[in-house]
């Protein structure tokens, strides 16, 4: 644990000083900047992300000639990223806990075979196929296996004192290794009917999105959250006398943010039901077809909703519940926060139980997607996982990370892996441009902020 | 004094004798295996399914029938201890070899000394490039071309889309010259247009889906058919097509025989599976062996014929053919006893396909 301070300590020697005319230079420059971003209480890691993002999408949607901003393709976009999103809040807490969960890519694949197994081989063969309620007893029994093998790497890192590193390690072998004992290398599928609309695939006229009127709803009861989330803590900064953002300041934050919910809403409605979905859902509805040709939005699919869900009850988590907290102090000083009477084996034990329950919902999300389940499930997955932890702002010498960060930085590295498929460059040229990236993105954001803080 | 030395040698010997990890039963007596036909074999890695499950018992049944005697090891993925094996099988007795590559190259040594030594070598499904090796195998340009043969007869115009296997393995270029000499002549003609082609990591099934999203986007759903490399990865494009309500209207290939991808050929959502027995392939190993150990050239086995390598050797070679299997011909793996009815049919409508009635 906290083996990886040291390193951060030590990039701050060498090449400083023919840099620090440039640096003093840049703060002096930004110094209105920042001082706005203060007010506005945000992260400039955070703003930096947004904007590479949109740089990202950019210069892809010129180059693909439009195809990359198209409604269509962010909305694809939304449903790769949320296996790897969903999983990627769970991992910020880990980190921030100065930990690590290399096993979470081989959770996945084991995760995702029981819960290929129990609704394709054990419910069919012992009750029949096609129960109505075959796809929630398979989510309930992967969550709960999920937050079993999770807790338990977790208790023998928090009680038997085993580096996290090496743990996961040894589960990264041990679930994979589960996975060819009990399928023997085969392909399990179909999965029930239901439960692939958690992945946000079409079966028939069943499309597993919300639709329009309810993901305008979703967006407008998520706004309302925000905001309501946003009056609470100003009033309890206000009791404690802590600090308060000036109100134009909080007013543009809450503006923002819910413009993204909302304009995400609006993408998804953007997009249509493919034409032949469309068709058939149009007469099994009674919908008579416009001259125009049909136009049925297909709203925020599954997968996003299931990401939404998960992000808001994990920050919740983090910034508002004693649990979130305690992580935060055990990742900033662990004998501190041990001294202070917090109980730091069972708050660690948790954030792994909860890594493994998240990589549960990842599993049912990817599986229901493939309409299959693989043996290479979820291969490489811990480091997409840890790479948007890590892009989003987590640092490992511990303490420091957000939830929305994580979210952000998976939704870069999918823009990349999408966008270059988009743009038919290979596999190998396209793992060397996401490496790039990730060592350019924590490096320059380590350098800016030496300079500007 | 004199029991514990016995009990030390006696447990030295069962150490011994479970290193050698003789998968074959029986422990491997030099002096009863001179006057049989002893074959040794290989595995890279018998803990792979396919092996244990397929290969093995028809490679044992074929040497039985043959009057001949059957050894093998396991060299668990690593070259260097395939290396060994390759001796220890030889120094029990080994008239003949099969040898399961784990690495074509790093064996070369080994085989070449025991083709010095007067044991001839069969390379087993993987190439080994030696001019002395019997290469017996699946004809992989063949399995490509067979893939696209079927969907090109279901459409023989119009914009195709390749989906490859792992850029590092020789396998995923031998099928795509495969698929090349089918519709070669047709893209050449303009009649076909590949508006979409890529290798993918691992053979990795969501990769592929995810390639198959952006194909679909990137030509607004205007893709006519699929050259999927495997069966895995035809499981992500037909995924991918579910989502857009195209599953069933557009043909795509597999290979491998996967009980998934069966049912989907069943269902009519992908148009063939190129079927590879590794019964056959055991079969015709274990015959061949039986038949080297009368006479050591590979060139005078039944069936054999010259093949280039791409390292241009030329070596004697069985290429056996794959099954294609599509709706007409699902009876194939039934009889065969590959899959069971219950899982190739599940969710067919009754009446529909003739091998599910």
């Amino acid at each position: 644990m906290g083996a990886s301070v040291p390193s951060e300590a030590g990039a701050e020697g060498g090449p400083a000083r023919s840099e620090r005319s440039f640096g003093a230079t840049l703060s002096s420059a930004l110094a209105p900047v920042t001082g706005l971003l203060r007010s506005l209480e945000i992260d400039t890691r955070m703003l930096g992300m947004v904007a590479a993002l949109a740089i990202i999408w950019i210069s892809f949607n010129i180059v693909s000639g439009g195809t990359f901003l198209s409604a269509r393709n962010l909305w694809n976009l939304s449903v790769q990223s949320a296996s790897i999103a969903i999983m990627a809040t769970g991992m910020v807490l880990v980190i921030v806990s100065r930990n690590i969960d290399l096993s979470v890519g081989s959770m996945l694949g084991f995760l995702g075979y029981t819960m290929a197994m129990v609704q394709a081989v054990w419910i069919p063969q012992s009750l029949g196929l096609g129960q109505p309620y075959t796809w929630i007893v398979t989510l309930v029994i992967g969550i709960a296996l999920g937050a079993a093998i999770g807790g338990l790497q977790g208790f023998i890192v928090a009680y038997g004192g085993v580096p996290s590193f090496i743990v996961t390690l040894g589960g990264l072998l041990i679930w994979r290794g589960f996975i060819f004992r009990y399928a023997q290398g085969q392909t399990i599928a179909p999965v029930d009917t239901t439960f692939q609309m958690l992945g946000g695939g079409t079966v028939g006229t069943r499309v597993g999105a919300l639709g329009e009127l309810p993901s305008w709803t979703l967006g407008v009861v998520m706004c309302v959250a925000i905001v309501f989330l946003q009056i609470t803590s100003r009033r309890r900064r206000r009791r404690y006398g802590f600090p308060v953002r000036p109100m134009w300041a909080e007013v543009l934050v809450g503006a923002v943010t819910c413009g993204i919910v909302l304009g995400t809403v609006w993408v998804a409605n953007s997009y249509p039901l493919p034409p032949n979905v469309a068709e058939a859902y149009a007469q099994e509805h009674g919908i008579p077809t416009p001259p125009g040709g049909l136009f049925i939005p297909t709203g925020v699919a599954f997968p996003v909703v299931i990401m939404l869900v998960v992000t808001l009850v994990v920050t919740f988590l983090a910034t508002r519940r004693r649990f979130g907290r305690y992580v935060y102090a055990i990742g900033g000083n662990p004998d501190a926060a041990a001294l202070a009477g917090i109980n730091v084996r069972r708050t660690l034990m948790l954030t792994f139980a909860l890594m493994g329950s998240l990589a549960a919902i990842s599993a049912a999300v990817q599986t229901a997607r493939l309409n299959a389940a693989v043996t290479s499930l979820g291969t490489q997955n811990e480091l997409d996982v840890i790479s948007a932890a890590v892009i989003g702002g987590t640092s490992f010498a511990g303490g420091i990370g957000t939830v929305p960060g994580a979210i952000l930085g998976a939704v870069v590295m999918q823009s990349l892996r999408s966008g270059m498929v988009l743009l038919l460059v290979d596999s190998p040229t396209q793992d060397i441009v996401v490496g790039i990236v990730l060592v350019a993105a924590v490096g320059l954001d380590a350098v800016v902020r030496r300079r500007v803080s | 004094m004199s029991r514990h030395v016995a009990v030390l040698a006696a447990a030295i010997t069962l150490v011994v004798s479970a290193c050698g990890g003789t998968s074959g039963g029986g422990a491997a007596g030099t002096s009863a295996a001179a006057a049989a036909c002893t074959v040794g074999v290989s595995w890279n890695n018998y803990q792979e399914e396919r092996w244990a499950k397929w290969d093995e018992p028809a490679i044992k049944a074929a040497i039985a029938a043959g009057g001949g005697k059957y050894v093998s090891n396991d060299a668990k993925s690593s070259a260097e201890t395939q290396a060994s094996n390759v001796d220890n099988l030889i120094s029990q007795g080994a008239k003949a070899l099969i040898i399961l590559a784990q690495d074509g190259t790093a064996i070369k040594p080994a085989v070449a000394k025991a083709i010095q030594n007067g044991v001839p070598v069969i390379a087993y499904d993987r190439l080994i490039e030696d001019p002395k090796a019997l290469y017996i195998t699946f004809d992989n340009v063949l399995v490509g071309k067979l893939e696209a043969e079927a969907v090109f007869k279901a459409k023989p115009t119009g914009n195709y889309v390749i989906i490859k296997g792992n850029k590092a393995d020789a396998n995923a270029d031998f099928l795509r010259s495969g698929m090349e000499q089918v519709i070669g002549a047709a893209v050449k003609s303009g009649a076909i247009k590949i508006v979409g082609e890529t290798y993918t990591d691992n053979w990795d099934p969501p990769k592929a889906q995810t390639e198959m999203e952006q194909f679909l986007t990137a030509n607004q759903n205007k893709v006519d058919a699929v050259l999927s490399e495997n069966d895995g990865m035809a499981g992500g494009v037909i995924a991918a097509l579910t989502a857009q309500g195209l599953a069933g209207k557009v043909p795509v290939s597999g290979q491998d025989g996967d009980k998934a991808a069966l049912n989907r050929v069943a269902l009519g959502t992908q148009t063939v599976d190129v079927w590879k027995d590794a019964r056959m392939l055991g079969k015709s190993a274990g015959e061949a062996a039986i038949q080297l150990c009368k006479n050591s050239d590979p060139s005078k086995v039944t069936g054999t014929a010259k093949f280039t390598t791409p390292g241009g050797n030329s070596l004697s070679s069985i290429l056996l053919t794959p099954n294609p299997i599509t709706q007409a011909n699902l009876k194939d793996v039934l009889d065969a006893g590959w899959v069971t009815k219950a899982d190739v049919c599940q969710g067919v409508a009754a009446g529909k396909v003739a091998a599910c009635n």
